[in-house]
């Protein structure tokens, strides 16, 4: 007897949506797990995926993948190809071991709600594979950064940072706690699938991959563009909830996909952008982070908005103001207060390196050349003291990262200018505009204490650096450093230095 | 008030220090900073105590005194943190007061 082909028996094994006889709808999918809201409850029986697939088809696929990146690792396990990787790239993978692995398993739980909590069975079918997917990245990611772990004690945070209360780690664990365990399946699939991953992983794992291989670092190369192929089949998800949340609530849809995209493009300003345009050898930098910016996410995501009806975020002129600030900024805040990372973090200011930074970015010089001078002046004045933090940055109480986006005059000068907010008999200070008013709309979500909140609330002992930095789990062979600080100093050595610090007597 | 209300009797300048976290930014750096200070504090001494954190590190030091700007308004170097009305989590805004001209 023939075998029936998938689509003539998919229907019947994927579409369970029993009908109850001892307990009602709402028991099985609770309004505040499933979300459905002003979405009637049948609507979402339409819910269909465009990229079908069987548990056979996905287990042989995903043992093929696996087969693969597993054998390339163990090639290269045995050459010196780690040796030879510099330590810009080194810090920029082991940014990207820290900051990822453990989203990926916060994604295994999102998916695990989206299977449990779906309101369709070609839903929850699509999510049981999303949820494998994620813990095989939770696992490779994971295990390709704790083999360096004997080379390296910084990558032990591949691990670890998820555990500590490293700011950076606040940062990510607000914006997935947010995006992942504390939302119904509804908004999960928006802001997850959607935004988060179609949106944006496209540009850690595509845009990185690029810069991996022209690093020499063909392992990581291997790792992330693996991951990235299963994010085509679980990110489809997004798509058919959108188009039914659009069709009964368009309020909702639109504002769900906003703040998603804001908070990831804060996240990834962080972490991506840095690594793009500083920690990447400047001879092996494809594109900037701009332009890598406006190629891969903004094109894309302005399509996907126009072709769901929804319209361009209320935020996206200060979104796109910020794509020459944001993140050179928290390049900047990441340099100063580089003991509270778990890489070594380069300055990369280099005359070369600067003359690249300007060609990408016309006013580069205007809005931070002055205080890379100033800190490079203290380098070469046997100062590097003077460029040691001895205070906290203030921590933005949406995306908890610095507040440090400088915005112009109308006299043409660049300045950080505080945006607060009093509510509820204190006061809030926010990065932007648009952290303002999600922290407003959403006022009634219990959101994490910022580092600040905690440092003032007693809660960081004793109240100085060394205290910081033990709360945060900093130990002194972990803590980041610049790895040469003469390769971005020393072409301005000897030249005239007027008003920086004094060396500080010891 | 009563004669045992001996607190409510006593001016700012006779209570004990109060600690008063600012978010503070200086003149053209690019971040907001903590900067604890106490409401015994001269505006002069809030100035100096932001400054010390950024000038000559981030940016580069100039020879004119330094202003605490509060809501908008220059406040006098005299004048002290109670009597300034700076509460907690306040921002001020430290510059380079740079007689017109220069």
């Amino acid at each position: 007897m023939a075998l029936l082909k998938r689509e003539e028996w998919q229907g019947f094994v994927r579409d369970v949506d029993w009908s109850y006889r001892y307990v009602d709808d709402e028991a099985v999918y609770p309004e505040w797990m499933s979300g459905t809201g002003k979405v009637p409850r049948e609507a979402w029986l339409a819910w269909e995926e465009s990229y079908k697939v069987s548990y056979p088809e996905y287990v042989a696929t995903q043992r093929e993948k696996e087969a693969a990146v597993y054998a390339v690792k163990a090639a290269l396990q045995r050459s010196s190809a780690f040796d030879t990787l510099t330590e810009g790239w080194k810090s920029a993978t082991k940014m990207h071991f820290g900051g990822v692995a453990l989203v990926e398993y916060a994604a295994v739980l999102g998916e695990l709600k989206m299977a449990r909590f779906g309101l369709a069975g070609a839903w929850r079918n699509m999510a049981t594979f999303g949820q494998l997917d994620e813990m095989r990245h939770a696992a490779i990611t994971t295990f390709f950064g704790h083999e360096f772990v004997g080379k390296d004690a910084q990558y032990d945070w591949t691990q670890k940072t998820f555990h500590t209360n490293d700011w950076v780690a606040i940062s990510l664990r607000n914006l997935f706690d947010a995006m992942i365990n504390t939302s119904n399946v509804v908004d999960i699939a928006i802001e997850l699938p959607l935004t988060f991953e179609t949106g944006f992983t496209n540009l850690q794992f595509v845009a990185l991959a690029a810069d991996a291989l022209a690093s020499g670092d063909v392992n990581f190369a291997n790792m992330i563009s693996s991951i990235q192929t299963d994010e085509a089949r679980h990110s489809q998800q997004g798509g058919p909830t959108l188009e039914i949340l659009v069709e009964h609530d368009p309020a909702r849809a639109q504002w769900v996909v906003d703040k998603a995209f804001w908070g990831s493009a804060r996240a990834f300003s962080a972490l991506t952008g840095p690594a793009m345009d500083y920690y990447t050898p400047l001879e092996h930098r494809k594109q900037s982070y701009r332009e890598f910016m406006e190629e891969w996410i903004i094109d894309q995501f302005v399509h996907t908005l126009e072709q769901y009806g929804l319209k361009k975020p209320w935020y996206w002129d200060e979104f796109l103001r910020g794509l020459d600030i944001w993140h050179h900024s928290l390049h900047m805040g990441l340099w100063f207060w580089r003991p509270t990372l778990w890489w070594r973090p380069m300055a990369a200011v280099s005359p070369d390196e600067r003359a690249w930074l300007v060609e990408k970015y016309p006013n580069w010089e205007q809005v931070y050349g002055d205080k890379w001078d100033v800190i490079i002046d203290n380098v070469n004045n046997n100062n590097v003291e003077a460029t040691l933090p001895e205070t906290l940055p203030w921590l933005c109480s949406t995306c908890h990262l610095p507040a440090c986006n400088a915005t112009q005059s109308r006299n043409g000068t660049w300045r950080v200018r505080d945006v607060q907010l009093d509510y509820d008999g204190r006061i809030y200070h926010f990065c932007s505009n648009g952290c303002r008013q999600i922290f407003w709309k959403d006022r009634d979500n219990v959101n994490h204490q910022t580092l600040i909140d905690r440092f003032l609330a007693g809660q960081i002992q004793p109240m100085d650096v060394g205290g910081i930095l033990g709360y945060m789990g900093l130990t002194p062979e972990v803590m980041g450093d610049d790895p040469d600080y003469e390769a971005w100093t020393k072409d301005y050595a000897g030249r005239p230095a007027e008003g920086i610090a004094a060396v500080a007597q010891s | 008030m009563t004669d045992t209300d001996v607190s409510a009797d006593l001016g700012d300048q006779d209570q004990a220090p109060q600690l008063v976290p600012l978010n503070a930014i200086f003149a053209t750096d690019f971040v907001q900073i903590l900067v604890p200070v106490t409401t015994a504090n001269t505006m002069a001494e809030v100035a100096a105590a932001v400054a010390y954190h950024v000038e000559g590190k981030r940016v580069r030091a100039l020879p004119h005194p330094k202003v605490v700007i509060y809501h908008g308004e220059k406040m006098p170097a005299e004048m002290t943190v109670a009597e300034a009305g700076l509460k907690p989590l306040d921002h001020v805004t430290v510059e380079y007061d740079i007689p017109e001209g220069s």
